[in-house]
């Protein structure tokens, strides 16, 4: 799991990105989709998700604000911005390039 | 447990200077981790089982504090104003002492000289001292600045989330006080009144239940409201 976790790593931005692509979401939650969508490996640690909330919101992709729960439970909400979403566009087709490259790359021809 | 995790943030935070940036982020990180721990309770883990996960999520965050370090926009802004705020209350406030005090000077002076039924005059005059001094109070409690939400951000939104408790609890206080004066009034004037000593004191058994009222008044104010 290390290496998937290391290639990973490398992406938290758009993995973030593409959490609040539909809809504004708050720290725990976007967190816990991850989780969901990886089937319960992986799962980033508060620090990088707070260090890359904040990257983000310094580089004008997300905005943040707090929420208005009913309950008393003060939650910060962040959302995407225009600019995020161009960033968002733009991460998703250098991978798609950097993922053909390396595929090209690692296989061999004795494969089949 | 919010307090476990506020403990738990709050010591790895502890040589941090408390900045608006470090603030938000502490109550951000302790709300994100209540919510996991009661995902992990709904799912089952024990107390210890769900705290310590949370926790171990965490993970290391002192790089992110020392960019915290960077900022050094204070977290109370405004000083100035809130001081000239906090003088003008403090001075509503020593007004209203000293009237509830005075209250009670006409009719003691009106009966040294003698005058025949002293207090028809006396009494109206204190019970609208009084009543004054409490209006004053309840003035001053109700118009103490809030912070305004000059901007955006999201501190004074939560700063203001929080003076707004406080000034719920400040009116309560005020109440509170200006209840208590006009009761103990209230039992020297009857008492005095009427000689019937052995049973005035019924006069603060009610003081209690009206504040007790009062109390469940400003409780279903507070759940209505938010």
């Amino acid at each position: 799991m290390s290496i998937a976790a290391d290639l990973l790593r490398g992406h938290t931005d758009t993995i973030i990105l593409a959490r609040l692509m539909d809809s504004d979401n708050y720290g725990y939650e976007i967190n816990k989709s991850i989780l969901q969508r990886t089937g319960g490996d992986y799962e980033l640690k508060e620090a990088t998700l707070y260090t890359a909330f904040r990257r983000l919101e310094q580089a004008g992709c997300i905005s943040s604000y707090w929420g208005d729960e009913q309950t008393g439970a003060r939650r910060r909400y962040y959302s995407i911005t225009t600019a995020g979403r161009d960033t968002y566009n733009s991460l998703i087709s250098e991978w798609k390039v950097a993922k053909k490259m390396i595929d090209s790359l690692i296989e061999t021809e004795d494969k089949q | 447990m919010q307090d476990n995790f506020r403990r738990y943030i709050d010591g790895l935070f502890a040589e941090t200077t408390p900045t608006k940036k470090s603030v938000e982020l502490k109550e951000e990180m302790i709300q994100n981790l209540h919510d996991k721990y009661n995902d992990l309770i709904s799912d089952g883990k024990t107390e210890e089982a769900a705290y310590n996960i949370a926790i171990a999520g965490v993970g290391d965050i002192s790089s992110l504090l020392a960019e915290l370090e960077k900022d050094t926009e204070p977290y109370v802004p405004d000083i100035q104003e809130y001081e000239k705020a906090r003088q003008r209350s403090a001075l509503f406030t020593s007004i209203a002492v000293m009237m509830y005090i005075l209250s009670i000077l006409p009719i003691i002076i009106l009966s040294l000289l003698d005058i025949y039924r002293a207090d028809i005059v006396g009494v109206p005059v204190m019970f609208l001292m009084i009543a004054g001094a409490t209006g004053l109070l309840i003035y001053n409690s109700m118009t103490k600045p809030k912070f305004y939400k000059s901007s955006n951000s999201m501190v004074e939104d939560f700063r203001k989330w929080q003076t707004d408790e406080k000034d719920r609890k400040a009116l309560r206080r005020a109440l509170s006080s200006a209840l208590w004066a006009i009761i103990l009034a209230l039992y020297f004037i009857i008492s005095f009144m009427t000689f019937a000593w052995y049973m005035t004191w019924i006069i603060f058994v009610i003081g209690f239940m009206i504040e007790a009222l009062i109390n469940v008044v400003f409780t279903l104010a507070r759940g209505g409201g938010k």
